[in-house]
C-alpha cells in the first residue's frame, strides 16, 4: 500500500542543511495498523506529510498503492490526495464556520460527486462513527471527542485507501480517547489501512505494528506485522497488549 | 489612563504601518472632499450681512403686458424707473434706495495713464448707511446731492489707488466721461460675498466682479447713462429716446428698503399690494396685483446665488466620505479581531467591558489625529483646485477659521465613528474561549 | 462550484462581508449616477454653435471715451482697418455672439393679433456679413445685401428694427411646423400696433443664442440687417487658420492705439468665450471624474485589505482544504466565488440605492433621469473591479503549503 524507498527530506534555509529524513524505508501493506513512534523532533510530522503527498522530498522513492508519485505535479498530488487518503489531525481541524454536514462534504465537493452521492456518502460515514443525529451543528457545539469523529467521518466519506492519523487523541480526555481508538479499530477491521503517528506508547501499542523513528531515520520494529489476511513476513514477537 | 490608551494606539498603528497608512489617507480624503466642497457652499450661502439681513427687503411687481401672461408666475426681480420713483417717495421702512450698474471711462489725471473702463453703481445716499458701506476717506454725499442731482462720486479703494496712488483724493475732480466729477469719497476695504446689493449685474455677478464707483441716481439719469446690467422689456418696448426710456415699464433697476425691525416686512408687504392695487386701478401696472417683498436670504436663495452644482458637489463629497467610513470600519474590524487574543488576555488580567472599550476606541481615533493634519492639507488642496475654476470660485474657495476647525473636528469624529462597531465586537471577546484555543 | 456552503461560511461571519457589500453598493449608487452627469455635461458643453471652425473667430468690442461725431463714418474706418490687417479673412460688426452669455432676446409673432407669442428667440443685428464671418450654413433663401441694411438709432428707436430676417431652422420649423418653407414669411417682434415686421429671406442650419441654453431655447435665433448708430461697436472676425491670437492683437492696436478715442471694452477668442459659457460644467466633469476614480480606489482597496486580512486568518483551513485534495485552482476558485457572491448582493443592493439617488437628484436638483445603459456599465464595472481586487488575495491563498495543515499551530 505505502512504500517508502531511501526516502529523504532535506530543509535548506539561507545556511543549513537540516536532514529530516535520510534512508528511510518504510513499507505498509493493504490492511495493515501500523503506528509510527518517535520523540519530538524525531521527523514523524515529516514523514506523515510526505506519506500524505503534503510535502515534497528530496531523493528516494515513494509508491502509494502501487503508484510512484515521482514528477507529478501539485495538481496530480492533490488529486491522488483526495482519491486515496484520508486525514486525521491532532487539531480535528473542522472548519469553524460550516455545520457537521459541510464539514464531512468538504473533500467529497473536491471529488466532484454528484450531489446525491455526495449525500449518501456523508450519511454513511456519519452513521460510521456515530453522529448521524447530529448534522447541522457546528463544530463548537461539539465536545472534542465528536469533533474528532467528525473528523474521521470526513476522512471516510470518500472511500480511502489509507488513513493517516496525527496524534488522533492527543487533544482529548482518556475516556474520549478509548472511544476514538476503538473506533480506529473497527474502521481498520472493515479493511482500511492505517499509519497513525502518534508518541504515546500506550497508544501505540494497541496498533499492529509500529515503526520508531529517530534522527530521521527507522530504528526499530518493535513488533511484526501479525497475520492478519495479510503474508507474514518476518519472525514474529509477542505483541504488548 | 487616557494617555496609557494613546501611547497604546500610537504603538498599534506603528505595527501594521501599511494598514494605517491605508486607513489614514482614505478617511483624509474623504474628509478633504466634503470640507472643500462644504467650505465653498458654506461661503457662498453665508449671510452677507448677518444683523441687518432679516431688515433688508427687496420689493418685486409684476410689470408687463397682459400678452403672455401666465397667472402664478414670478414677478420681475427689477422694477422700472417710476415704479421706483414711487417707492422712493414712499416713505416706507427707515432707508430706501435704488441702484442700477454703469460703464464709462475714466480719463486719469496723469497723462501717461490709458483711460480706464470702469464698472460702478447708480444710487442714492442712503444706499452707504444701508448697507454699512466703510468709508476709508471721505463720506458719502447726502440726500441733497441726490435732489440736485450733483456731480459727485466715491471711489473703490482699489480704483482710488489705482487712479492716484495711496493719497486721500477727496475734494479733487474726477473726468469720467463727458462729466468732470467731485471725489466726496473713497471706501474701505469692501468686498461682501455675494455683491448682495446688487446681484444682477453685467460684471462678475454673485461672487466675482466688484462696483468701482459710485455716482447718485438722479445725476447718473441726468447725465443719461445707460444699465449695464439687465433690461427686461414687455410688449411694445419704450417709446424712443432716453425719455421714452425711463418712462417705460421697463424693469433694470434694483430696489431694496430698510425696515426698524423684522416686524416691518409684513407692514411693507401690506403697502406694496396696496400701491400694486392701485397703480393697476391707475391703468399702470397692467397685471393682477402679483408682489414679493423678500427679505436679503430669502433674495439670494430666489436667484439661486448658492448654485447647484455646488449643492450636488456637497452631496456627492458626503456620500464619498461615507464610503470611506464603510472602508474604515471593514479595516479595523479586521484588525481588531485580529487582535482577539490579547483582549482574551487583557480582560483575564482584569480589564471590565468598558476599559477595553475605551481602550479600542481611543486606538481608532488615533487615525483621526494622525489624518487630521493630513485631512486639513488636502483639504485646502481641494479647496485650491475648485478656485481654479474661475474667479467667482476662487473669491469663495477659502477656508475660515470655522471651517478649518471644522475640519479637524470631521476628521477626529469620522474616526471614533468608524470605530464604534469593531470597538464592541473587541468588548464582546470571552477571555476563556481566547484563552484556550491555540 | 460550492456555492452553498459559502453562502453558509458567509452568514456566519456576516459583517465583513457586509460592509464590502455596502461599500460596492453605495460605490455603485455614486458612480452610475455621476457617469450620466458627466455624459449629459459634456454633450452640453459639446453642441455645435453652427460657426463653422470656431478656433478662427474672435471678437472686439470697443467704445468711444467722448461721443463721437459721426458714428457710422467711424464704424466705416474701423471696418476698413479691421479689414487691411494681414490674416483676417472676414469681418462683421455684430450686436451679439453665440455663447457669448449677454445679449438682446426678443418674442415673435406670426400675426399681431395672437394674444401670447409664437416664440422668444435671440435676436441678432448686423450691417455686414456676419452669416458669411460666422461661417453660417445657408439652407435656405440668401443672405443679406447691402440693400437689406437699415441705418437705425437703436437705443432711441426700438419701433424699427430692420425689416428683413434670416432666422435659425430650429426656429423656422418652429413657426412652420408643418414643413412649409420660411423664406418669404412675415413675422412681428412684438405685437403693438408699431411692431416691426420682417420679411424672412433665409434659413440657416445652426445658430446658438449667446445663452446656448439647455434644449430647444439655445437654438432659435434671428438676424436683421441694421447699421447702430451707436458709438459702441462690437466686430466679429475670421482670421486665416492659427493667426487667431495675432490679428487680435494687432486688431485692439489698430482700434484703440493712441489718439483714437476708443477704449477696449473686451476681446476674446471664441475657444475662450466657450469655455467660459461652459466652465461650470467641465468643473462638475472634473469633480466627478476625480470622485469616481478615488470611490473605484478605495473600494477596490477596501476588497483587496479584507481578502487578505480573511486570506491571512484562514490560513490553517486553507491548508486542510489542501490537505483534503483541494487543488489550488479549487482554493482560488473558492476565494473569487466568495467575492463574486458579496459583490453580486453589494451589486444588488447598489443598483436600489443607484435609481433611489437618482430619484433624489431629479427632485431635488432637477437633474434628467438614469438611462438604465448607465447602470448596467457600472454593474459590470464594479463586477470586474471586485474580481480584479481580489485576484491577488486569492492567488495568495492558493499557494498557501498543504503542510499548514499539520505544522501550524
Amino acid at each position: 500500500m505505502l512504500v517508502m524507498n531511501n526516502l529523504s527530506k532535506i530543509y535548506r534555509t539561507q545556511m543549513i542543511e537540516t536532514h529530516a529524513l535520510r534512508g528511510f524505508d518504510i513499507s505498509v501493506r493493504a490492511g495493515e495498523f501500523v503506528a509510527v513512534t518517535g520523540p519530538s523532533g524525531s521527523g514523524k510530522t515529516t514523514f506523515l506529510n510526505i506519506a500524505g503527498l503534503l510535502e515534497e522530498f528530496s531523493g528516494g522513492e515513494y509508491l502509494l498503492d502501487g503508484v510512484n508519485v515521482h514528477g507529478m505535479n501539485d495538481d496530480q498530488r492533490s488529486r491522488l490526495r483526495n482519491e486515496k487518503i484520508g486525514f486525521i489531525f491532532q487539531g480535528f481541524n473542522l472548519i469553524p464556520d460550516l455545520n457537521v454536514f459541510d464539514n464531512v462534504d468538504v473533500p467529497l465537493r473536491y471529488r466532484g460527486f454528484a450531489a446525491a452521492e455526495r449525500r449518501q456518502r456523508i450519511e454513511q460515514a456519519l452513521g460510521q462513527v456515530g453522529l448521524a443525529s447530529r448534522q447541522q451543528h457546528y463544530p463548537a457545539e461539539l465536545s472534542g471527542g465528536q469533533q474528532q469523529r467528525v473528523a474521521i467521518a470526513r476522512a471516510l466519506a470518500g472511500s480511502p485507501r489509507i488513513l493517516l492519523a496525527d496524534e488522533p487523541t492527543g487533544n482529548l480526555d482518556s475516556q474520549m480517547a478509548r472511544s476514538v481508538l476503538e473506533l480506529l479499530e473497527e474502521i481498520n477491521s472493515s479493511g482500511t489501512t492505517i499509519v497513525m503517528v502518534t508518541h504515546d506508547p500506550e497508544l501505540a501499542a494497541r496498533a499492529q505494528r509500529n515503526v520508531h523513528i529517530v534522527d530521521g531515520q527507522v530504528t526499530d520494529v518493535l513488533h511484526e506485522p501479525v497475520l492478519r489476511g495479510g503474508e507474514q513476513i518476518g519472525a514474529s514477537i509477542q505483541p504488548n497488549l | 489612563m487616557f494617555r496609557y490608551y494613546l501611547n497604546l494606539g500610537f504603538r498599534s498603528l506603528r505595527r501594521n504601518p501599511v494598514l494605517t497608512i491605508l486607513m489614514v489617507i482614505t478617511l483624509s480624503v474623504g474628509v478633504a472632499a466634503s470640507m472643500s466642497t462644504y467650505t465653498v457652499l458654506h461661503m457662498m450661502s453665508g449671510d452677507p450681512i448677518p444683523h441687518k439681513s432679516d431688515r433688508l427687503f427687496v420689493p418685486q411687481l409684476d410689470t408687463g403686458g397682459m400678452v403672455g401672461y401666465t397667472a402664478g408666475e414670478e414677478p420681475d426681480d427689477q422694477l422700472s424707473y417710476p415704479d421706483t420713483q414711487r417707492l422712493l417717495a414712499s416713505g416706507q421702512g427707515i432707508r430706501r434706495t435704488a441702484i442700477y450698474g454703469i460703464n464709462d471711462a475714466i480719463t486719469p489725471e496723469r497723462a501717461d495713464m490709458a483711460p480706464l473702463l470702469a464698472n460702478g453703481g447708480a444710487t442714492t445716499a442712503d444706499f452707504f448707511a444701508m448697507f454699512e458701506v466703510p468709508f476709508r476717506y471721505g463720506n458719502p454725499w447726502h440726500a441733497d446731492d441726490d435732489a440736485r442731482k450733483a456731480d459727485v462720486i466715491v471711489l473703490s479703494r482699489a480704483t482710488s489707488e489705482k487712479l492716484f496712488g495711496d493719497v486721500d483724493p477727496t475734494g479733487k475732480d474726477l473726468t469720467m466721461g463727458e462729466t468732470s466729477y467731485r471725489i466726496v469719497g473713497v471706501l474701505g476695504d469692501w468686498q461682501p460675498l455675494p455683491r448682495y446689493y446688487r446681484i444682477i449685474n453685467g460684471n462678475g455677478g454673485a461672487f466675482a466682479g466688484s462696483d468701482e464707483f459710485f455716482i447718485p441716481f438722479s445725476t447718473a439719469v441726468r447725465h443719461e447713462k445707460r444699465n449695464s446690467g439687465n433690461n427686461n422689456c414687455n410688449g411694445d418696448g419704450p417709446e424712443p429716446g432716453y425719455a421714452g426710456w425711463i418712462a417705460s415699464d421697463c424693469t433694470w433697476i434694483q430696489f431694496w428698503f430698510e425696515g426698524a425691525s423684522v416686524g416691518e416686512q409684513a407692514s411693507i408687504k401690506a403697502w406694496l399690494d396696496d400701491y400694486a392695487s392701485e397703480q393697476h386701478r391707475l391703468g399702470w401696472l397692467k397685471r393682477p396685483v402679483n408682489t414679493r417683498l423678500r427679505n436679503t436670504m430669502q433674495w439670494l436663495e430666489h436667484l439661486e446665488v448658492v448654485g447647484r452644482d455646488s449643492r450636488i458637489q456637497v452631496w456627492l463629497a458626503f456620500g464619498f466620505l461615507l464610503v470611506c467610513l464603510v472602508n474604515t470600519v471593514g479595516l479595523l474590524l479586521a484588525k481588531f479581531s485580529a487582535r482577539a487574543g490579547e483582549v482574551g488576555v487583557r480582560r483575564a488580567l482584569g480589564a471590565t467591558r468598558s476599559a477595553i472599550f475605551q481602550q479600542y476606541l481611543i486606538e481608532a481615533s488615533v487615525i483621526g489625529l494622525v489624518g487630521a493634519a493630513l485631512g486639513l492639507a488636502l483639504s485646502f488642496a481641494g479647496l485650491w483646485l475648485i478656485g481654479q475654476q474661475s474667479g467667482a470660485m476662487a473669491a469663495v474657495a477659502k477656508m475660515d477659521w470655522a471651517m478649518l476647525l471644522a475640519t479637524l473636528l470631521l476628521s477626529l469624529c469620522a474616526s471614533v465613528l468608524a470605530g464604534f462597531l469593531p470597538t464592541w465586537r473587541a468588548c464582546q471577546v470571552r477571555p476563556a474561549l481566547q484563552l484556550k484555543a491555540q | 462550484m460550492e456555492i452553498r456552503p459559502i453562502v453558509s461560511a458567509l452568514l456566519r461571519n456576516k459583517t465583513g462581508a457586509l460592509l464590502i457589500a455596502a461599500q460596492i453598493a453605495l460605490t455603485l449608487a455614486i458612480v452610475s449616477n455621476a457617469a450620466y452627469i458627466i455624459r449629459d455635461r459634456v454633450a452640453v458643453s459639446s453642441r455645435p454653435s453652427g460657426i463653422d471652425d470656431e478656433s478662427r473667430i474672435f471678437r472686439i468690442a470697443v467704445d468711444s471715451i467722448d461721443k463721437p461725431g459721426d458714428a457710422i463714418a467711424l464704424q466705416k474706418q474701423e471696418e476698413q482697418r479691421l479689414a487691411a490687417l494681414p490674416g483676417v479673412e472676414s469681418l462683421a460688426n455684430a450686436n451679439q455672439i453665440p455663447l457669448g452669455q449677454s445679449g438682446w432676446n426678443m418674442v415673435l409673432f406670426l400675426d399681431k393679433s395672437q394674444t401670447s407669442s409664437s416664440s422668444s428667440m435671440a435676436f441678432y443685428f448686423t450691417p455686414g456679413p456676419l452669416v458669411k464671418t460666422l461661417g453660417l450654413k445657408v439652407i435656405e433663401g440668401r443672405d443679406f445685401t447691402a440693400a437689406d441694411v437699415d441705418i437705425i438709432n437703436v437705443r432711441e428707436n426700438e419701433h424699427r428694427l430692420g425689416h428683413v430676417a434670416i432666422v435659425s431652422q430650429a426656429l423656422a420649423k418652429k413657426l412652420f411646423p408643418d414643413g412649409q418653407s420660411a423664406v418669404g414669411k412675415h413675422v412681428f417682434v412684438g405685437n403693438g400696433a408699431d411692431a416691426p415686421e420682417y420679411e424672412i429671406v433665409g434659413v440657416v442650419e445652426r445658430l446658438q443664442s449667446p445663452w446656448a441654453q439647455h434644449g430647444e431655447a439655445g437654438e432659435l435665433s434671428l438676424i436683421t440687417a441694421i447699421r447702430p448708430i451707436q458709438s459702441y461697436v462690437n466686430y466679429v472676425v475670421r482670421t486665416e487658420p492659427g493667426q487667431v491670437e495675432r490679428v487680435m492683437r494687432d486688431a485692439e492696436a489698430a482700434l484703440t492705439g493712441a489718439g483714437s478715442g476708443r477704449l477696449l471694452i473686451e476681446k476674446n477668442t471664441l475657444p475662450d468665450i466657450r469655455q467660459q459659457r461652459y466652465r461650470t460644467d467641465h468643473a462638475m466633469v472634473w469633480m466627478l471624474v476625480t470622485v469616481t476614480v478615488l470611490l473605484l480606489l478605495v473600494t477596490a482597496s477596501g476588497i483587496v485589505g479584507m481578502a487578505t486580512l480573511w486570506v491571512n486568518q484562514r490560513r490553517k483551513q486553507i491548508g486542510v482544504r489542501r490537505a483534503l485534495g483541494a487543488r489550488r485552482a479549487d482554493i482560488l476558485r473558492y476565494f473569487v466565488t466568495e467575492n463574486a457572491l458579496i459583490s453580486s448582493f453589494g451589486i444588488a443592493a447598489g443598483t436600489l440605492l443607484a435609481l433611489a439617488l437618482n430619484q433624489l437628484l431629479v427632485s431635488q436638483f432637477e437633474l434628467p433621469r438614469l438611462p438604465l445603459p448607465h447602470l448596467l456599465v457600472g454593474m459590470a464595472v464594479l463586477w470586474a473591479l471586485g474580481i480584479g481586487a481580489v485576484y491577488g488575495p486569492a492567488r495568495r491563498a492558493a499557494s498557501v503549503a498543504p503542510a499548514t495543515a499539520t505544522r501550524s499551530a
